[in-house]
């Protein structure tokens, strides 16, 4: 009979012990942020009740305990809440980056079919009449599409040099097909090659500088990628001397994007800047943060 | 034409290797078939058309200067053409209606044997101006007849002593000084030589409102619209602190903000 009786003092006694940790946690966790001034003010407001009630000293033992956990525990526990918003805010700061910056990569990411035939069909001849030219041109398109597939790009966070070397391997394509209407021009210093920068950026710059520069132009023209450090500034200039700038239409997807990542990536940090040299054509410059990656062990 | 003399035909691409690729598939395709004259540009292979006259002109539609389709329309009725595209939906749509045939690059000998058997069909016949067909081409090509208007998307201006492209997204306002027109954004300033109202005939008039005489602003760069104390409404913007007075006659624009 005394069974479900004292079963129930059980769950009740659980309860109320329960109760008790839950608000003990909270008045830890008050007691840990609270300011100062706040703490004395509510002792001495409780200090102040304790005596009309004529029981000071207990109230005065509790004030001291509280105190003293204040200053034992208080700091770390703050140094806990305050880490644990941070960490929840990082964390969604950088998943938002990471979600815009993936959709944004495989906008970018897309492969003119344009190119892409017109490379085949000129592979497709030189492997008839110049092999070796065939083999060289058809590796410099393998480098490039692999670059342009999102999924083959993970890792560890990507260099100049890649970015370049990209670019590079697009050049070389453009130079076979278009022959002497193309000059290269690669002004990138060696030690800057380890610096830390964004994938598809340069490449959208390079295609431009291409597509609406030099190949509509007839006589063609000259491009160059040229790289410094300017007030700890990394600025990357894609230079060419082609037809220039066209001020309307709808174009500029490309360049678009690479301002919203930029964006997305540094925020106010890093800039866009398309201008116009004094002897004509189009210079786009990126500019970012100069950081460098520490070497691949 | 005479059957006893044998077909000839130019090759226009701005690139050689394309151009040699086309004219190795033809040999295959069509033995008897003479390459008379090969062309880099629209303009060449006019001019290599007008000089050689030859039976055939394959021309590539995307080419430095002048295009295939330009081409080929200065070129109506005095050649049978034959476009070569890399890869162009709509260009193969407009050729399915039949006219002229087309080539996708690179060239394969047997689908050049079909247009090399189309062609010769028609080289009894006077060559057809295809004016429909290439009207509507250049249409889809972006090349001349009716075109929605474009309206200005980037802004050229000087910055010191540089001159920048600046998008007109990133634009937040126009404003008429002196002999100038600043053009002011989040970052710096800008000035361009257009007036206020030259910059209006260009300005896409969704984008950007005439607030004032002076005074052209990106609507979506506007935060707020308030009054000042002489009772005038005042535009406050996203990324300035400046702001801008709204002058009587276009108070109406935000009437409904």
């Amino acid at each position: 009979m005394t069974e479900p009786t004292s079963s129930a003092q059980k769950g009740a006694l659980r309860e109320l012990r329960d109760a008790v940790i839950v608000v003990w946690w909270r008045f830890f966790d008050w007691l840990a942020v609270v300011s100062w001034t706040k703490l004395l003010l509510v002792s001495g407001l409780g200090f102040i009740l304790a005596g009309i009630l004529q029981h000071p000293i207990p109230w005065l033992m509790f004030v001291v305990a509280s105190v003293i956990i204040k200053i034992i525990a208080g700091g770390k526990r703050r140094a806990e809440l305050s880490a644990d918003e941070a960490t929840q805010r990082a964390h969604t700061e950088q998943l938002q980056r990471t979600v815009v910056e993936a959709r944004m990569e495989a906008l970018q990411a897309q492969i003119e079919p344009h190119f892409l035939f017109n490379t085949l069909a000129s592979i497709d001849q030189l492997i008839r009449t110049d092999p070796p030219r065939a083999s060289k041109m058809q590796q410099s398109l393998i480098r490039y599409l692999r670059s342009a597939m999102p999924q083959m790009r993970e890792g560890r966070r990507p260099t100049l040099g890649q970015q370049v070397g990209l670019c590079t391997a697009f050049l070389e394509i453009m130079a076979v097909r278009m022959e002497d209407r193309l000059q290269v021009v690669i002004n990138v210093p060696e030690g800057l090659k380890s610096a830390v920068f964004p994938s598809m950026m340069l490449q959208t710059l390079v295609e431009n500088a291409i597509k609406h520069g030099l190949e509509p132009k007839t006589e063609g023209g000259r491009v160059e990628i040229r790289a410094e450090v300017v007030d700890g500034q990394l600025a990357v200039h894609v230079l060419d001397t082609g037809l220039g700038f066209a001020p309307k239409g709808e174009g500029g997807v490309g360049l678009a994007n690479v301002r919203e990542r930029l964006a997305a990536l540094y925020g106010e940090r890093a800039e866009l800047v398309i201008s116009v040299p004094p002897a004509g054509g189009t210079c786009a410059t990126i500019q970012v943060p100069y950081e460098t990656v520490p070497a691949a062990t | 034409m005479p059957q006893t003399r044998a077909p000839t035909a130019v090759i226009a691409d701005d690139e050689r290797l394309m151009r040699e690729q086309l004219a190795d598939a033809l040999k295959d395709a069509w033995p008897e078939l003479a390459i008379v004259g090969e062309a880099a540009n629209g303009h060449e292979a006019i001019a290599l058309v007008q000089s050689l006259e030859p039976d055939v002109a394959f021309l590539d539609i995307s080419m430095p200067g002048m295009d295939g389709v330009q081409a080929a329309q200065a070129l109506a009725g005095a050649v049978h053409v034959v476009f070569v595209t890399a890869h162009d939906e709509y260009a193969i749509k407009a050729f399915e209606q039949g006219a002229v045939d087309y080539v996708l690059k690179p060239a394969e000998v047997e689908r050049l044997r079909l247009t090399c058997q189309r062609v010769r069909e028609r080289v009894q016949q006077d060559p057809d101006p295809m004016e429909a067909l290439l009207a509507q081409l250049s249409q889809r090509l972006g090349g001349a007849g009716a075109k929605p208007r474009e309206y200005l998307r980037w802004v050229q201006a000087s910055v010191g002593s540089n001159i920048r492209m600046i998008p007109t997204g990133e634009i937040l306002f126009f404003r008429a000084e002196d002999k100038y027109t600043r053009v002011q954004t989040a970052r710096f300033e800008a000035l361009i030589r257009k007036s206020i109202k030259e910059l209006l005939d260009e300005l896409d008039p969704e984008e950007f409102w005439q607030i004032h005489r002076g005074t052209v602003v990106r609507v979506d760069a506007v935060d707020q619209v308030s009054r000042n104390l002489a009772g005038k409404q005042v535009v406050h913007l996203k990324g300035s602190d400046e702001k801008l007075e709204v002058s009587r006659s276009f108070t109406h624009l935000f009437k409904q903000m």
